[in-house]
């Protein structure tokens, strides 16, 4: 790998292709690329070099906007032809940029593979997924026979862990659950044996089960094939485990690279340190705050002339302005390169959160109080929520029923946070919409500041009650009108109260402080914010009324990692000053553990096992509890490789054929396990929420032995 | 309550939005549209039509309803610059006003019939249920009501509407048929727009429904209905020339581009000028508002191509 600094592009590449070690099966050397866009040329990724060696997988890491996906298109040669693209890729020795469409097709596929994130759109829904399996064969091997490339199609379902693939070959995408594509869209990819593989967030748009079974199958298709991945993704976690090396890319400018250890135990570069500590960890009660990574990512319209993290590192130095660092070896340690001019000063014992100077954990005035005294805000009894499932043309008859939710009750005291956790379809957002709702004529009883929806009649209370509570949305971009200024947005909630104009006003100010936003931002529209920016004002609207209890739907999962952070420690500072409650519904465990008193697990429509967030997380009694934990990647490669992992077996049951006793026994490692006298009575009897101390579950078995089929470790 | 983020990081927020990444969204859509070339000439070519209609007048001293006994069915000569009609009417004065009459009713009925399908869309989206139920059975029996009857009863004085212009009951008739396909696109888009969190959110504030249409919805499906208007406008325009060409739209004394049309067909052979011109005229008007139509798809759509190369851009550069 190069290290002459002063080198023009073009020497650079000459050395490059010397130095490339020859046993390389891919090899990127000063990889850019250029888009047009109405603010002129963006340089989006900028000098990007690495060898793969085949076997190995390789992470790239870094928030939206950093170039890790453009990288890989531009690698498989399926950007647009307006981009500028230059630089060097090659494949075994032979040059790949620069060939034509044509030209590639003969290596995209079968030499080089790419799994991309969302598999409810990459398959044709208007073909078998056989089909589409054989299609790849077929362009890659025009002699092989019918019946051959049959067999291979079962073979690699099988391989990816498809149930009774044989017939599932004739099966239409749409009979298979986002996960099964995910599996069907790997088959395709490993069909032709390729060398590289390139894994494009492959898991981000799953759920936490799913994924871990997903990353299990990448696992068995990279040891099946000996492909060399590259994994791409913003999730410091799902890498921890997988990757020999890592790259951490910034502004289009890998950051920093090295060995999984290097990266995750002994980071270098500002940048990656902050990325490390902004993660909440799942498997540890702590309690400290996270690391803010204040800003945003710089515009790459404009060039660059110092190091691209330098206006948001807390580190920078005059120094750091005048010209751009290149990536320089860590003394010490082969192979770790950091682009940062202080590297040496940030070894071992360098700590993100003093760094970052992270702000101290607020207390809250509620946190003395124990919880039986403090006042109800929230409280549902048996609320349930069932549709009807429909079938037939002109007369509709009835052939089953949803139970979205069914039966939830829970209270929220005063000043404490309660959140909903669960995969998608377990009813979470149901929950939140049926009391956002708020109506006479809901199954179940809905009580909110002391006002029951059984009483709620009239406009008049029903308005009180909307004072009570707020709701701050999952995706910050949605939720703010485009069309209307910061100031009308948080005037929408103020005016509608009849708030007279000038108290509108010095309200908004107030909000707008509060919130961590610049007062005279009002007049902006929300697409001239960043992400975290218009969560912000999402919060402040949700505050605007003064609540008592703020809902939140999945408030940062739609925000990159750095700027997650900011927006956690911003709720949780708000919580301790305004005493304010949250009932959070999340599928991200770690955020959970972070922000949260205390946890209701669900699984389909009904709450398995609730009590204090760290009782539960550490000491999960459930078995649905003990799955969804254990599937949580952890950024810490060690641990991660030798934990054990429950595997859950399929996807939720289809509602027509719900399980008659308990919900979860068709998945459940541990019924698995269990003799078949014992099996009877999970399959007959309902299991009911029994508590045990603080904790209460919904399993006759909460001690059982876990199936071993259903146990992974990677030693 | 305090300050909880510290300044500094304040400043540097600020200073990211504060670069000039900021562009306003209708800068962006005027500024792809001038990227379309044929889009731009469609509207200087409608813009000059425009003008024309409205003071070709003064370019010829003569007007429709003077004869001219000197010059019966002439062809173009210095007296009159297009010629003249077997009647002895300057041709230049007939088609500015049949072009102002053509270009009027396309400006009136694709304006109007935008408004009613935008609020009878939006209602049947917002409210949905029965009055969603009934409102679609209502539009979907108009689209089913034969057009070109209702027409022919309506301009040849059935119905009791003999005192009306010719022209402003074409208009009536038109706008009465044009708005039911734009509604239904309305409905479809307002519903996924109904689906917004921000929608939500303003239901959970309590924000009355009226007030939501009106603040939230109206609004946002604002780029359908300006290309929708001059999709309208080219429509109207092609429906009174189709009418009155089989001469069941506009009726003599009044004319328009149909009219001209309609009337010269007979004589091609022998005044070849009189269908000529008209229909050129029709080709113009129809054809620059369908290039127009073109750039302002290109503007408001965010994943058209209109956002130019950077190839060639660096390319330049690299030879310098």
């Amino acid at each position: 790998m190069s290290t002459n600094i002063s080198h023009t592009p073009a020497e650079r590449l000459r050395d490059a292709g010397l130095y490339a070690p020859g046993d390389a099966v891919l090899s990127v050397r000063d990889l850019n690329v250029r888009f047009n866009s109405e603010n002129g040329v963006v340089h989006a990724v900028r000098g990007v070099d690495f060898d793969l060696m085949p076997g190995k997988t390789l992470g790239i890491v870094g928030e939206s906007g950093s170039g890790k996906s453009v990288t890989s298109m531009a690698i498989m040669g399926l950007l647009p032809e307006t981009a500028d693209i230059s630089g060097s890729v090659r494949y075994k020795g032979k040059e790949l940029l620069g060939l034509s469409d044509k030209a590639m097709c003969k290596h995209r596929g079968s030499d080089i593979a790419m799994v991309f994130q969302d598999p409810l759109s990459s398959l044709t829904p208007v073909y078998t997924v056989g089909n589409q399996i054989i299609e790849a064969l077929t362009v890659h091997n025009p002699t092989m026979s019918k019946q051959a490339k049959e067999a291979r199609a079962v073979e690699l379902l099988r391989m990816v862990g498809i149930p009774s693939p044989k017939d599932r070959l004739k099966a239409f995408p749409h009979e298979f659950s986002g996960g099964m594509r995910q599996r069907v869209m790997i088959a395709i990819a490993i069909a032709n044996d390729p060398r590289v593989l390139i894994a494009d967030e492959p898991t981000t748009a799953l759920d936490v089960t799913i994924q871990a079974q997903v990353l299990e199958v990448l696992h068995t298709a990279q040891e099946e094939t000996g492909a060399a991945v590259v994994m791409i993704t913003h999730d410091l976690g799902v890498v921890a485990g997988m990757a020999d090396d890592i790259m951490v890319m910034y502004a289009g400018k890998p950051v920093e690279t090295g060995t999984v250890e290097d990266i995750y135990y002994n980071p270098r570069m500002p940048y990656s340190m902050g990325l490390l500590g902004a993660v909440p960890r799942v498997d540890t009660a702590n309690k400290q705050s996270l690391v803010p990574i204040e800003g945003t990512p710089p515009n790459l319209a404009l060039p660059v002339t110092g190091c691209s993290f330098a206006p948001r590192c807390p580190l920078a130095s005059d120094a750091c302005l005048h010209g751009e660092p290149e990536p320089v070896s860590v003394p010490g340690s082969e192979g770790h390169r950091a682009a940062c001019i202080k590297t040496d000063e940030l070894s071992g014992e360098a700590n993100a959160h003093a760094i970052f100077q992270a702000p101290a954990k607020p207390v809250s005035k509620f946190d003395g109080v124990a919880r039986l005294e403090r006042e109800k805000v929230l409280e549902l009894k048996d609320v349930k929520k069932h549709f009807p499932l429909l079938k037939g043309a002109l007369i509709k008859r009835r052939i089953g029923t949803v139970k979205a939710v069914d039966g939830l009750s829970f209270d929220i005291r005063e000043g404490e946070c309660l959140s909903i956790v669960g995969e998608s379809g377990c009813g979470k957002t149901t929950t939140l919409l049926e009391i956002m709702e708020f109506h006479p004529d809901q199954v179940g009883e809905v009580v909110i500041g002391g006002v029951s929806n059984k009483v709620a009649t009239d406009s008049k209370t029903k308005m009180a009650m909307r004072k009570e509570m707020q709701m701050v949305f999952q995706d910050p971009t949605g939720a703010l009108d485009p069309r209307f200024t910061v100031y009308e947005v948080l005037a929408e909630p103020l005016e509608n109260l009849g708030m007279p104009r000038a108290a509108v006003r010095k309200r908004i100010m107030e909000l707008m402080r509060l919130v961590g936003l610049q007062a005279d931002h009002v007049n902006r529209f929300p697409n001239q914010f960043s992400g975290g920016q218009r969560q912000r004002i999402g919060i402040a609207r949700a505050l605007a009324v003064n609540p008592k209890l703020v809902v939140l739907d999945e408030p940062v999962s739609a925000l990159d990692v750095s700027v997650q952070a900011g927006v956690i420690n911003l709720l949780d500072q708000l919580r301790a000053e305004l005493g304010l409650s949250y009932l959070m519904v999340a599928h991200d465990l770690s955020v959970v553990r972070h922000i949260s008193d205390r946890v209701a697990v669900m699984y389909l429509g009904k709450i398995v096992e609730t009590g204090d967030v760290d009782e539960v997380f550490d000491n999960p009694r459930h078995p649905y509890t003990r799955a969804l934990l254990s599937a949580i990647p952890v950024p810490d490669p060690n641990l991660e490789r030798t934990r054990e992992r429950i595997i859950l077996q399929g996807d939720l049951p289809s509602p027509l054929d719900a399980p008659k006793g308990c919900n979860f026994a068709t998945r459940c490692p541990v019924f698995a396990a269990l003799p078949a006298a014992k099996q009877e009575k999970c399959l007959t009897l309902e299991p009911p929420l029994a508590s045990e101390g603080q904790q209460e579950f919904a399993c006759f078995f909460p001690d059982g032995e876990i199936d071993a089929d259903m146990l992974v470790v990677h030693a | 309550m305090t300050n909880i983020i510290d300044p500094i990081a304040e400043i540097d927020e600020s200073r990211a939005a504060d670069q000039d990444v900021v562009i306003g969204k209708s800068r962006i859509i005027f500024r792809r549209f001038m990227r379309n070339r044929t889009a731009v000439a469609g509207l200087f070519i409608f813009l000059a039509l425009f003008l024309f209609s409205l003071f070709g007048g003064f370019l010829t001293p003569w007007d429709k309803d003077t004869i001219d006994p000197l010059n019966i069915g002439m062809g173009p000569s210095p007296d009159h610059f297009l010629g003249t009609s077997q009647a002895g009417i300057d041709l230049m004065a007939l088609i500015v006003e049949g072009t102002r009459i053509s270009i009027f009713i396309g400006l009136i009925v694709g304006g109007v019939s935008v408004l009613i399908s935008a609020v009878y869309g939006c209602t049947m989206a917002f409210f949905g249920g029965k009055v969603d139920a009934v409102m679609l059975f209502i539009l979907e029996a108009l689209i089913m009501m034969p057009a070109i009857l209702v027409v022919a009863v309506a301009t040849s004085g059935g119905g009791g509407l003999k005192n009306l212009p010719s022209w402003l009951l074409l208009i009536i008739v038109l706008l009465f048929f044009s708005w039911m396909g734009t509604a239904r696109l309305v409905r479809s888009l307002s519903m996924s727009l109904m689906q917004r969190d921000y929608v939500k959110a303003a239901k959970y504030m309590g924000v009355p429904s009226r007030k939501i249409v009106w603040r939230h919805l109206v609004p946002n499906i604002g780029s359908l209905l300006v290309l929708d208007f001059t999709r309208g406008i080219t429509g109207a325009v092609l429906a009174e020339v189709a009418f009155s060409f089989i001469g069941i739209g506009i009726k003599l004394p009044d004319v328009s581009l149909g009219v001209l049309i309609g009337q010269a067909t007979g004589q091609v052979s022998s005044f070849p000028w009189m269908f000529w011109v008209p229909l050129t005229v029709m080709f113009l008007l129809t054809g620059s508002l369908a290039m127009m139509n073109d750039g302002l798809r290109d503007a408001f759509d965010p994943s058209s191509s209109s956002i130019g190369r950077a190839k060639t851009k660096t390319a330049k550069k690299t030879i310098k």
